[in-house]
């Protein structure tokens, strides 16, 4: 069904310094997904999470965003797809300037009351900041609930996440999906999560695509995959958790 | 005006080597190891200077405006060739950058100058514009060179918040914005600072050149005056047009950051 089609890559590769990232991949990604790209380090995860934001291009094929090339209106895009960093960036400042950053291009935030913007750090859980509080005295973990807060405020449709949980013990990184999944449901969010952990993601995702090289190796429900034999053939078989970023 | 006071002649000129001799003999004493490029320096300085005096007088006779204004066309692509070899990093067009930035800001603050302060008659007599051009040029040149590596510095570190920036839906501009005015910061406090203490702690270069020719101290203190707020409209003005034109520079058409251009070896690795 076309009109549930959020992204279509058509024969994508990438090719920096000679060096071959991405090869060939061809997929779509339907409207409210919970996706997830696993693969070892190296296979080329972050690079393909980077294109779905226009922060790279491909070196050849091509990406759509709702049936329009990518690249045709890309701050709209920017602002339809936000991501979440791996090490999330914190402003200086308070945690009301930072929700306010965007506002000094978007009206609809730099208008935001008070009260709206405690509403965002309800919804992500950091009701009991503050907002003067100064964002670089929070922890690691609120700076990226902080980080997400900022994002939500452009009222994406999809949300990108770059190895959210690799910096987090399991209690945390449990939390940040669960809450992901939670804005997921509520927001009617289409999630594109990067990861090394298939153990966590399996509890999250419906579907997995598993990348190696730079190439799709395996596209489909954790299931099938498993009965495929894909995770050992990437190695992440068993129940270790490679941590390697 | 007394004009035969404290004329030098080659003589006296020879005799202040002995200033350069004293700086040798220092130097060898600490085992510094600068005496060759001293010496090369004192000769380059020597015949640089000689030269420019002979290469000055004839065009002072020319008296043509055609000659005045090429002669400012050659400082000014010489200034950005120097710019472009004191780069550290590399930025793709920083010639052209360098070139746009000192022209704009030397017709703009020179064209003042001449037409309206100094109402000097013809517009193009070069005992006006050629030394007041000299000094816009330089100062350009050093300030651009200086925030220009800044800029790039600010980049690197800021990499990550640029990104996120962009990420929110900002414009390249509106993501470097913080980095072009931290470099302009860096660049104009020199120049601010330099606006407080001037006379309180030396007398510049241009009024102490005056007084030595036996100027009224008033005229050369009105000249110096006018020089210092020339400087720091150079220095602003040469630094926005050119961080206007080098941050284009670190984007691709589509509205991403290049970072090839910021990691540590992209120069050297490009060189070869």
């Amino acid at each position: 069904m076309i009109v549930d089609q959020i992204f279509r890559f058509d024969d994508v590769s990438l090719q920096v310094n000679g060096k071959q990232l991405l090869n060939a991949l061809s997929f779509t990604v339907n409207k409210g997904e919970f996706l997830t790209v696993l693969g070892a380090s190296g296979a080329g995860k972050s690079s393909l999470l980077r294109m779905f934001n226009a922060l790279s291009s491909p070196s050849n094929g091509s990406i759509q965003f709702r049936g329009s090339p990518i690249e045709s209106d890309i701050q709209s895009l920017r602002q339809n797809v936000g991501i979440l960093f791996q090490n999330p960036v914190v402003f200086q400042g308070s945690i009301k300037e930072n929700l306010m950053i965007a506002g000094r291009w978007n009206n609809s935030i730099s208008h935001l009351l008070d009260h709206e913007l405690r509403s965002i750090l309800n919804q992500v859980g950091l009701e009991e900041f503050n907002l003067g509080k100064n964002a670089k005295d929070l922890s690691g973990g609120e700076q990226q609930r902080l980080a997400l807060a900022c994002t939500l405020l452009n009222h994406p449709q999809v949300l990108l996440l770059d190895e959210p949980t690799s910096n987090l013990d399991s209690k945390l990184a449990r939390a940040i999906m669960d809450l992901v999944d939670k804005l997921r449901r509520e927001l009617d969010l289409t999630i594109i999560v990067v990861s090394h952990d298939h153990l966590l993601m399996r509890e999250y995702a419906q579907r997995v695509i598993l990348l190696s090289n730079g190439e799709i190796v395996a596209d489909g429900p954790f299931k099938v995959l498993d009965e495929q034999g894909a995770f050992k053939k990437v190695g992440l078989s068993g129940r270790e958790v490679s941590h390697e970023t | 005006m007394r004009p035969d006071f404290y004329v030098l002649s080659w003589n006296d000129v020879i005799i202040s080597l002995v200033f350069v001799a004293i700086s040798v003999i220092l130097i060898k004493k600490w085992k510094l190891g600068l005496e060759n490029t001293l010496l090369i320096g004192t000769l380059r300085t020597f015949v640089q200077l000689t030269v420019m005096g002979y290469v000055l007088t004839w065009f002072f006779d020319q008296q043509h405006w055609a000659f005045m204004l090429g002669l400012l066309l050659i400082m000014i692509l010489i200034a950005s060739y120097e710019g472009t070899r004191r780069q550290k990093n590399e930025i793709p067009h920083f010639f052209s950058s360098m070139l746009i930035s000192l022209l704009g800001s030397a017709i703009f603050i020179l064209g003042t100058i001449l037409l309206f302060i100094l109402d000097v008659k013809p517009w193009y007599s070069p005992y006006a514009a050629i030394p007041i051009g000299g000094m816009i040029i330089g100062n350009g040149l050093n300030s651009t060179s200086l925030t220009a590596n800044r800029f790039v510095a600010e980049l690197k570190h800021r990499e990550k918040e640029i990104e996120t920036l962009l990420s929110l839906g900002a414009s390249p501009k509106q993501a470097v914005f913080d980095s072009m005015k931290a470099s302009m910061h860096a660049a104009l406090i020199p120049n601010i600072n330099s606006l407080m203490t001037v006379g309180l702690v030396q007398l510049p270069g241009v009024m102490t050149g005056q007084i030595l020719a036996g100027i009224d101290p008033l005229i050369a203190v009105r000249y110096q005056i006018m020089i210092m707020y020339m400087w720091f409209t150079t220095a602003t003005m040469a630094n926005m047009i050119m961080l206007a034109i080098v941050y284009r520079q670190f984007f691709t058409k589509k509205q991403q950051l290049r970072r090839e251009l910021l990691r540590e070896n992209f120069r050297s690795a490009s060189l070869h």
